[in-house]
């Protein structure tokens, strides 16, 4: 009895003594009054309320409120899961150069990137919780039948790992044990990346899907997990210090911008290669497919915001024009929630009921889906979480190194 | 214990769809095109007046393969998706989470959301309703006025569908994919 009191009065203890800053509705309202940042506050708040409005049309009138159909059962919240969840395994990568892998120059940005990787990935759980028709039923034979062949199962059980590693690792940062914050750090990415594989490997499993059948999926998923992660990585900085950065700053940012760099161009041969083979390998139902994607605006709206722009611009610039490649990045974020919405789209695009089955109706040629207004609310919903999320905790924690 | 197979003589079919009716009266099926568990395919014909090509346009009656190698009962997460002891690719409602992934995952189209529980839903061979009354058919192979269905336990050498399955040459479809499927095509 008495170890138990005293392991539990220990535990307390250690959560007192994480350094929280003690804060009101007062200080959540004591920000600079700029033009910008009261526009953000109110975009922030429109996107809290098409959330609210958003779920009870769901609980109204369950997937009926979603224009998702038998031939295309995914749909924007998968997309929008699948950002938030890219987004978090990035930020993770990202804040580890610093705590986990010992780079000095990117410890500036670890908190606040672990911190960041939290909150994603708690915003694209309550995105995916309105999209999953029974979550409750999910947490309870999740555990009880495990489906083990399932890479949802693992993606899911991963990610929840993950996100209890990412917490612990984030309170050892706050106390400022970098030991154990490095150990925690590690299994964490690595709990993280296998997750992230997983949710690749969702779509790399469908036999019957051969556009997306393979291992592209699974390591593209890696990728462009790091780029998303540099990319939010530099808006965090340009909001943090108002685009004017310090010495310290700016060798983290061109590093991090070679980095982009490389990675952008690595994921351009990717993609090319990978509607090479598509295209000119005729393979049924994945050349006509791949040729279909090229003719979307979808596609190129990803190529042109998350590539191009982004790499022209750290290119022209030798990775020094801090400010351009924030603007870059911002336009990167828009071009990569393109590419998860035409991963789940594209994915879908060929009809597997290859016949008509009704009177009066043609052949099926194309799968055509456009989100509805509830998808598009608790869409923006989830941004407007993660946007609250992250702006209680830079009032409630330390997130710059500097204090160390 | 069986291993249920189905056997289409499908040029028989004329499509006249009582087997989609007789599959929504046994099971229960809400109405609504998109809420079936069966179907006949058809493709418009070929050519040009007054040289169409008929073949073209023959009917493909379907459903659920009940794949030995079913893709959606190795995706589903909770194991909602199971092999009944007859070997019928089954939905537990009671499992079933709504991630879709076994919609996703199906190459035939077969799975579709029952309104009724909010799950997913799909052909049972009956199971649920003439199978457990200890009747031997389908309500599609028992009303189709030109028997192109033909339902029985494969594992039985002297049923009618091994009988037909030995004398005539039939497919599967989509067998490229490995999925194993227990409906048979006679050509």
């Amino acid at each position: 009895m008495e170890t138990v009191a005293k392991k539990s009065s220990a535990i307390k203890e250690f959560i007192r003594s994480i350094p929280i800053n003690k804060i009101g509705v007062k200080d959540l309202l004591n920000f600079e009054k700029s033009p910008l940042n009261l526009f953000l506050a109110a975009l922030t708040l429109v996107f809290l309320g098409l959330f609210v409005v958003g779920v009870l049309i769901y609980l109204l009138h369950g997937h009926h409120a979603y224009n998702v159909t038998r031939e295309h059962p995914w749909g924007l919240l998968i997309a929008v899961y699948i950002f938030f969840v890219v987004s978090s395994t990035g930020l993770c990568i990202v804040g580890s150069l610093g705590d986990v892998f010992g780079f000095k120059d990117y410890m500036a940005i670890s908190k606040r990137a672990i911190f960041g990787s939290i909150v994603t990935i708690v915003a694209g759980f309550a995105v995916i919780a309105f999209e999953i028709g029974h979550p409750v039923t999910m947490m309870i034979y999740n555990v009880l039948t495990p489906g083990l062949t399932s890479a949802i199962w693992w993606m899911g059980t991963l990610y929840g790992l993950y996100l209890t590693f990412m917490v612990i690792e984030f309170v050892f940062l706050l106390k400022n044990d970098m030991k154990s914050a490095k150990i925690f750090g590690l299994v964490g990415l690595l709990v993280g990346l296998a997750a992230h594989s997983n949710l690749g490997g969702v779509f790399g499993f469908l036999n019957a899907r051969t556009i997306s059948n393979g291992v592209f999926y699974p390591t593209y998923f890696i990728l462009t997990a790091f780029i998303t992660g540099v990319f939010i990585a530099y808006i965090m900085m340009g909001f943090r210090y108002k685009l004017s950065f310090s010495k310290e700053i700016q060798t983290m940012l061109n590093g991090l911008a070679k980095i982009q760099a490389l990675l952008i161009s690595i994921l351009i041969f990717f993609v090319t290669w990978k509607f090479l083979t598509d295209v000119y390998g005729g393979m049924p139902n994945r050349a006509e497919v791949a040729v279909h994607i090229l003719g979307s605006w979808t596609f190129w709206a990803e190529v042109i915001l998350a590539m191009l722009i982004p790499l022209v611009i750290i290119l022209a610039s030798k990775a020094s024009a801090y400010r351009a490649i924030f603007f870059a990045s911002l336009s990167g974020m828009v071009g990569i929630f393109f590419m998860r919405y035409n991963l789940v789209h594209d994915t879908q695009l060929k009809p597997l009921q290859e016949m008509k089955i009704r009177e009066y109706q043609l052949t099926p040629e194309w799968v055509h889906y456009f989100p509805s207004a509830t998808e598009i609310m608790i869409s923006l919903g989830g941004l407007g979480l993660c946007l609250t999320l992250y702006y209680v905790g830079t009032k409630l924690f330390s997130l710059d190194s500097d204090h160390h | 214990m069986a291993n249920y197979v189905m056997v289409l003589d499908y040029k028989n079919c004329i499509n006249c769809k009582a087997c989609e009716i007789a599959c929504k009266e046994e099971n229960g099926i809400l109405l609504g095109a998109d809420k079936h568990r069966i179907w006949v395919g058809s493709n418009n014909p070929k050519g040009e007046w007054p040289n169409l090509d008929i073949v073209s346009a023959s009917f493909l009656p379907s459903q659920c393969q009940q794949c030995e190698n079913a893709p959606c009962e190795d995706v589903c997460p909770t194991h909602a998706t199971y092999y009944d002891e007859n070997g019928v690719v089954q939905v537990d409602s009671d499992k079933c989470i709504l991630c879709s992934y076994c919609m996703v995952a199906c190459p035939y189209d077969a799975r579709y959301v029952d309104d009724r529980t909010t799950t997913v839903d799909k052909c049972t061979f009956c199971s649920d309703t003439r199978l457990a009354r200890g009747e031997v058919t389908t309500a599609c192979q028992n009303t189709c006025p030109t028997k192109v269905r033909t339902f029985g336990d494969i594992d039985d050498p002297d049923s009618e569908v091994s009988e037909l399955l030995r004398t005539r040459e039939h497919f599967s479809l989509k067998s490229n994919l490995g999925t194993k499927p227990k409906l048979f095509y006679l050509t």
